[in-house]
C-alpha cells in the first residue's frame, strides 16, 4: 500500500516516543498501536503499517542469530550471549540454531554485522581467493 | 611442482584466520539495474557492495532504513533475499601503460581478446579534482591537426574544449583527428629519439553509442596507427545505464594516471548527451526526485566535477596534464537546452559545427562565430600566432559582408578584396577528415594566405593550389618546414625564405 508523507513522518515521531533509553519500550508500542486502532486518526492504516515497519526494522537490528552444527552447550550459550551483550548492549533477543552443513564453528549475526567463523564459511572463502 | 605448492601455501597464509566482521543486508526489490538493500548499516557512499558469484554492485543511496544500489554488469542472477555484503572499497579501475591499445569496459576489463590487462595499479572512479594549489595556466599547445582549429580556435593541453553540434555533422571526427595527429607526432618523435617532445596518449570513452559505430573507430584508429597510443572505453547502448553513467568517470581516472605522472593525455568524452541521460535513468530507477526534463538535481555536478578532473599541474606536482574534449549532441541546432548550456559553463570553450556548413561542403562545419577557446591562445605557438592572428577577423568580416557577395560588381574594390579573401580562406580551411594537417604546413600555407600568394588563384581551384604547395613544401622544400618546425617563429630571414619558396613554387606551376 501507497503510505503518505505525512503518515511516515507521524509513525516516525510514534516510534521515537515508544524509546527509553535508546531502546524500544514493549508496553508504549502496545499502548501506541491500541490508541491508534481505537480512535482511527486520519490515514490510521498508512501509520500502522510504517509504524510496524519501524518496530520490525528495530527488532532486526536487535536481533543475535547463533548458528553452530551442533547443539550449543548451556554455558557456551551463555558465554555468547554475554560477550554479545557487553558489545552490543542489553536489550538483545537471541536465537540459537542448528546447521550440519556449517560443520563446525559458530556464525552470529547481530543486526547486519556477521561474524563467521564457520568452516563452511572458511572454506568457501579459501575457494574464492582460488577463482581470483 | 615446488611452485605450485608455494603458490598455495602463500594463499592460506593470506587467508586472515581471526574472525572478521561482516557487514551484510538483504536484497528487498531487484529491477531495471538497480537493487534496494535491507540492513547494511554500514555501507559508505560509492562503496563496491559484494552480491555474490562476482557481481558487484555500487551504492549510491544511502536512506534511513535502506540502500539503493546500481548492479554492475548481470543482474538477472540477482533475487530477492540475496545476501550483500560490503566490501570498504570504493569503485576502482586499473590505469597504466597497460592500457595503451586496449578497448576497456567500463571496470577496464579487456573487451579485444588481447588477453589479460597488465596493470599494477588502481585508481579511485571518483577522485576530487586537484585544487587550485596543484595548478597552473595552459602554455602548451595540442596540435589537434585540423586548421581550422589550430588557427582561431587552439586548444591548450590541460583545457575543457566542448565540441557541440547536431546528428552527423563530424564532431567525432574531429575527436578522431587529433587522436591520429598525436598519435603521429608521438611516433615521429619517438623514431627522431627526441626526449624533449612530450607524447600526448589518448582516451576515446564512447557512451551509449552504438556498436557498429565503436568498431568503426576503433578500425580507424587501427589503419591510422593511432590505437598503440590511445585507450578506449566502451559502455555500449547495449551496455546497461549504470556502466553507461560510469564510464566517463572510469576513463578519467585512466587519464589522471598518466596526469600525475608527469605526463600528457587527452580524453574524449563521447557524448556527454548520452551520459546525462544514463544518469537521468539511472536516479530515476534510484527514486531521487527529478528537476527540469526530469534530469536530477545534480546534473550541472555530475559533469563539472567530472571536467573538473581535466588540468595542467604545475612543475611542482609534475607538470603532467588531462585535456578533455567532451561532445555534446544538440537537437535542431538547439544550444540554448538544458545540457548544452550546462556544460558549455563549465568547458573553456566550444567548437560548433553547423549542419547547413556541412551540407554546402564545408567540412569540418566549424561555425567560426559561435566558436570560441577562452584560454588556448596562451598554448599557440608564436608562429601560428603570426599567421593566424587576422584570420578570425577577416572570416567574421566576411561572413558580414557575404550578405552583399550576390551584388559583386557594385562593392567598393575594398570590400570586394575582403569578401575575396574570405571566400579563399574558407577554402584553406576545407579539410577532408583522417588527415591531420602538420602544424608547420599549416603555418606556410596560411602565411601564404596572408601575404596575397592566393589572391591571383581562383576560389575553385584554391584547394587544387593548396594541394599541390603542400606537395612541393612537404617534398621539395622539407628543410624549410623543418626550420618553422623548429623556431616556431617567423623572423625576417624565415619570412625571406617562406617568400622564395612561395615565388618558386608560382613560377613552376605559372
Amino acid at each position: 500500500m501507497r503510505i503518505s508523507k505525512q503518515a511516515r513522518r507521524i509513525a516516525k515521531e510514534l516510534f521515537t516516543l515508544c524509546r527509553v533509553d535508546g531502546r524500544l519500550d514493549e508496553g508504549r508500542v502496545r499502548a501506541v498501536v491500541g490508541r491508534l486502532v481505537n480512535t482511527r486518526p486520519r490515514g490510521y492504516a498508512g501509520i500502522l503499517h510504517h509504524f510496524k515497519r519501524l518496530v520490525e526494522l528495530d527488532f532486526a537490528r536487535r536481533a543475535a542469530r547463533v548458528e553452530s552444527a551442533f547443539p550449543l552447550p548451556a554455558e557456551l550459550r551463555q558465554g555468547v550471549q554475554t560477550s554479545l551483550t557487553r558489545r552490543y548492549g542489553a536489550g538483545l533477543h537471541f536465537t540459537f540454531l542448528e546447521k550440519p552443513e556449517l560443520l563446525g564453528g559458530l556464525r552470529v549475526q547481530v543486526g547486519s554485522d556477521v561474524y563467521d567463523g564457520t568452516i563452511a564459511g572458511r572454506l568457501a572463502a579459501l575457494a574464492a581467493r582460488f577463482q581470483t | 611442482m615446488s611452485n605450485l605448492l608455494q603458490e598455495i601455501e602463500s594463499q592460506i597464509a593470506g587467508l586472515q584466520t581471526g574472525l572478521q566482521r561482516q557487514n551484510v543486508g538483504i536484497v528487498r526489490e531487484i529491477g531495471d539495474g538497480v537493487a534496494r538493500i535491507e540492513g547494511l548499516t554500514d555501507a559508505m557512499m560509492n562503496e563496491m557492495l559484494d552480491f555474490g558469484n562476482g557481481v558487484m554492485g555500487l551504492a549510491l543511496n544511502l536512506e534511513e532504513t535502506e540502500v539503493g544500489a546500481i548492479i554492475l554488469g548481470d543482474y538477472t542472477g540477482i533475487k530477492e533475499g540475496q545476501e550483500v555484503r560490503t566490501t570498504g572499497k570504493l569503485l576502482q579501475v586499473p590505469v597504466g601503460k597497460g592500457l595503451l591499445g586496449r578497448v576497456v569496459n567500463t571496470l577496464g576489463e579487456p573487451l579485444d581478446g588481447k588477453g589479460p590487462i597488465r596493470a599494477d595499479t588502481a585508481y579511485p572512479v571518483e577522485k576530487i579534482a586537484p585544487g587550485i594549489i596543484k595548478r597552473r595556466s595552459v602554455n602548451q599547445p595540442v596540435q589537434t591537426g585540423i586548421m581550422a582549429i589550430d588557427a582561431m580556435i587552439p586548444i591548450g593541453r590541460g583545457q575543457r574544449e566542448l565540441i557541440i553540434g547536431d546528428r552527423s555533422t563530424g564532431k567525432t571526427t574531429l575527436g578522431l583527428d587529433t587522436m591520429i595527429n598525436n598519435a603521429r607526432l608521438n611516433r615521429a618523435a619517438e623514431e627522431a629519439g627526441d626526449k624533449d617532445y612530450r607524447p600526448l596518449y589518448s582516451i576515446y570513452v564512447a557512451i551509449g553509442q552504438k556498436q557498429s559505430n565503436i568498431a568503426n573507430v576503433i578500425r580507424v584508429l587501427e589503419e591510422h596507427g593511432a590505437l598503440p597510443y590511445t585507450i578506449v572505453v566502451v559502455a555500449a547502448a547495449s551496455d546497461s545505464a549504470t556502466s553507461q553513467y560510469l564510464a566517463p568517470f572510469a576513463g578519467c581516472a585512466m587519464g589522471e594516471w598518466f596526469m600525475d605522472h608527469g605526463m600528457d593525455a587527452l580524453i574524449i568524452y563521447d557524448d556527454l548527451s548520452k551520459h546525462a541521460t544514463a544518469y537521468r535513468q539511472v536516479s530515476l530507477v534510484l527514486k531521487r526526485p527529478s528537476g527540469r526534463e526530469a534530469y536530477p538535481g545534480d546534473v550541472f555536478y555530475l559533469h563539472s566535477r567530472l571536467l573538473e578532473r581535466s588540468a595542467r599541474l604545475n612543475e611542482k606536482y609534475g607538470n603532467g596534464s588531462l585535456t578533455a574534449l567532451p561532445i555534446i549532441e544538440t537537437q535542431m541546432g538547439d544550444v540554448s537546452a538544458y545540457i548544452p548550456t550546462n556544460v558549455i559553463s563549465i568547458t573553456d570553450g566550444q567548437i560548433y559545427l553547423e549542419t547547413d556548413l556541412f551540407y554546402q561542403g564545408v567540412r569540418p562545419a566549424i561555425s567560426v562565430g559561435l566558436s570560441v577557446s577562452r584560454v588556448g591562445s596562451a598554448a599557440q605557438i608564436k608562429a601560428m600566432k603570426q599567421v593566424a592572428g587576422r584570420i578570425k577577423g577577416d572570416l567574421a568580416q566576411f561572413r558580414e559582408l557575404a550578405a552583399f557577395a550576390q551584388f559583386g560588381s557594385d562593392l567598393d574594390a575594398k570590400t570586394q578584396a575582403l569578401i575575396a579573401r574570405g571566400r579563399r580562406i574558407v577554402e584553406i580551411f576545407k579539410q577532408p577528415q583522417y588527415r591531420p594537417v602538420p602544424v608547420e604546413l599549416q603555418v606556410a600555407i596560411l602565411w601564404a594566405v596572408q601575404n596575397n600568394f592566393l589572391d591571383d588563384v581562383p576560389v575553385e581551384q584554391v584547394k587544387t593550389f593548396q594541394h599541390r604547395l603542400s606537395e612541393f613544401l612537404t617534398t621539395r622544400k622539407a628543410e624549410l618546414l623543418a626550420r618553422i618546425a623548429r623556431e616556431r617563429e617567423i623572423k625576417p630571414d624565415l619570412a625571406e625564405a617562406l617568400k622564395a619558396a612561395l615565388t618558386e613554387f608560382k613560377q613552376l606551376t605559372a
